[in-house]
């Protein structure tokens, strides 16, 4: 029994869709409704919160998962990325009011003590660190466009798809942090030991993922 | 309640009593075997640290400064105070040195995990120019998770040189680049920084096959392919095979992907795995660069596993309920004589200092023990406790 954990919400219906066109015994995922675990043959679909996905796998409740490279990057968790299917496409930037771009055009001294609002505390971190910044990252769960709006932060960390909700907001792009796309992932375990499964997954995904982008 | 510092934790009940146990089999078992134990300090110098430590591991050194004002880190590392011990103490002559220790080692936290201190069980081989040496130190680690209920636990095993000489024909930093991409585990970067780099075609062709080499002992083979004359394989199946013909075959797999840090490890290197827990329990693997910053000339091999990790996992999780011996108004040092004598079955022993015999037997039923028994005359009952704390009459006799 090979096990996989998919993210609900914006990502899961593409990480079904996949899974269904490899080839893969995955019908019952077209309709889950409250089910949080389905199984299938010889493979069993575990459907969790996405921030938690790489947990299940690191800790060995999943052998693979689909997990979004932003989640990814925030866990830090150990684990093998085995594909870049390409889908769910979109950015993580640093966005604010247009009156802070010229901040962020100078030196990298000019973003010090900035006010950062994020669903991703540790990428921010990494990302101002890195360039000898000193902000304060304020970690909000949910609605982040709104904390400049309302003097909660001078700008917000967040992935940005067509920018709409930030034009929304009267925010602008000032700084790209990293492209994101879901990503397939293994536990290092399940890599070792159980390699001619996983193998047999991630080429039929590969195969799917190629035909879509030709 | 008093509060811990954060990162901190006490261990205690049925999981410090495992983790007593799993350390008793392991020491006893090295230590049958010639290994010697080893307390090292808690704190160590930073400067003796520093240079001699993978980046990896300087990275999540927790740096303080002792009450004389010395630059220290808490003791990240056990192996590195052990060989550095070792150098200074041993002459050429004594060699090989054979180490053990069950500690405590200090680490940055990291998520998910909250916990900055650990403990930690491990044992050195040092100075043995031989075969031998590598499968002796992993035919005791397979004897030790055997003896503690570990028994269809997997030992991983890789080799340092095998990627080491692989990328030996690539520029430097492009090769830093390659090892790093694999090591944090991006089979992405990993394929599309060997698609960019210039590497000769002949070792392109063997990094391309690296993520792939999973499996039982036919991966040697597989890999040996590659390369034709010269594969850097000999150690690792020396090991394969000895722990084969030892009848543990079915414990090892094979993982030529496996990455610690290159400039620390030189040879065969392994991780543990349980049966039903994804991460690592420790691992380990040769060390002989360390040993030469150490002054010493030779082979050293050696593993460290999480003691609260594997304890959890092993036989000694569930402990067995005691035996409780009810003093029975004889005088203490008869009684503590009498219940001396006592043979449990291997069971831990309690006394029971109440005075009536009602009193002792709640007790007995309430703290989960599985007998009771009289010391005036040695009458026995078996307690099979229920919900309502009842207990059931006695069906087996212990000598007193």
């Amino acid at each position: 029994m090979l096990t996989i954990a998919l993210p609900t919400g914006r990502v899961f219906s593409e990480a079904a869709e996949l899974l269904m066109a490899a080839g893969l015994p995955a019908s019952s995922l077209a309709s889950p409704g409250r089910k949080l675990v389905f199984e299938e043959e010889n493979f069993r679909y575990i459907l969790a919160k996405p921030s938690d996905v790489p947990l299940y796998v690191s800790y060995g409740a999943a052998d693979l998962a689909f997990a979004g490279g932003d989640v990814l990057q925030e866990s830090a968790l150990p684990l093998v990325e085995i594909l870049d299917t390409g889908r769910g496409r979109c950015r993580v930037v640093v966005a604010g009011p247009a009156s802070l771009a010229e901040r962020f055009r100078g030196h990298a001294s000019e973003r010090m003590w900035l006010k950062v609002a994020t669903k991703y505390p540790r990428i921010a971190d990494n990302h101002f660190s890195s360039k000898g910044a000193q902000v304060d990252i304020i970690h909000l769960h949910g609605s982040i466009e709104l904390a400049p709006k309302l003097g909660l932060s001078d700008c917000i960390l967040d992935i940005v798809q067509t920018g709409s909700t930030l034009k929304a907001n009267h925010l602008e792009v000032l700084e790209h942090v990293s492209d994101v796309s879901l990503r397939l992932v293994a536990s290092k375990k399940s890599v070792a030991l159980r390699w001619a499964d996983i193998r047999a997954v991630s080429r039929a995904i590969k195969s799917r993922c190629k035909e879509v982008r030709s | 309640m008093n509060r811990l510092p954060r990162g901190c934790a006490n261990v205690g009940g049925d999981l410090a009593a495992a983790m007593e146990e799993c350390k008793r089999v392991f020491l006893s078992l090295f230590e049958q075997w010639g290994y010697r134990p080893f307390l090292p300090s808690g704190l160590q110098l930073l400067e003796s640290s520093w240079e001699r430590l993978p980046s990896l591991f300087r990275q999540k050194l927790i740096a303080v400064n002792s009450p004389y004002g010395e630059p220290c880190c808490l003791r990240g590392d056990i192996t590195l105070a052990t060989v550095a011990y070792l150098a200074s103490h041993h002459s050429p002559e004594e060699r090989p040195l054979r180490i053990c220790y069950s500690d405590r080692v200090y680490a940055r936290a990291e998520k998910p995990r909250l916990a900055m201190e650990s403990f930690q069980i491990g044992a050195e081989l040092l100075g043995w120019e031989r075969q031998g040496a590598d499968a002796e130190m992993l035919f005791l680690l397979l004897r030790m998770l055997d003896e503690i209920g570990l028994e269809k636990s997997i030992l991983l095993l890789g080799d340092a040189t095998f990627l080491a000489k692989a990328v030996s024909e690539v520029e430097f930093s492009a090769a830093e680049r390659i090892v790093g991409a694999l090591q944090k585990g991006s089979l992405i970067e990993y394929a599309a920084l060997l698609d960019e780099e210039n590497i000769p075609d002949f070792y392109r062709a063997i990094l391309q096959r690296i993520p792939e080499l999973h499996g039982g002992p036919e991966v040697l083979e597989e890999a040996a392919a590659l390369w034709g004359r010269g594969a850097p394989l000999l150690s690792l199946k020396n090991v394969v095979s000895t722990l084969t013909a030892l009848g543990y075959g079915d414990r090892i797999a094979i993982d030529l992907s496996l990455v610690r840090e290159l400039g620390y490890y030189s040879g065969p290197i392994f991780d543990v795995y349980s049966e039903n827990y994804g991460q690592s329990l420790g691992g380990g693997g040769r060390y002989d660069r360390l040993l030469s910053l150490c002054g010493l000339q030779g082979q050293a091999m050696g593993f460290g596993l999480d003691l609260q990790h594997i304890a959890s996992l092993s036989k000694f999780r569930t402990r067995s309920p005691s035996v409780m011996a009810w003093f029975a108004n004889l005088s203490p040092d008869e009684a503590l004589r009498r219940a001396e004598r006592l043979a449990t079955g291997g069971r831990p022993l309690e006394m029971s200092w109440c005075v009536d015999r009602a009193s002792s037997l709640e007790n007995a039923a309430q703290r989960g023990c599985s007998s009771w028994i009289d010391l005036s005359d040695g009458s026995t009952l078996d307690l099979a406790t229920q919900g309502d704390g009842r207990t059931l009459p006695g069906k087996e006799n212990f000598r007193c």
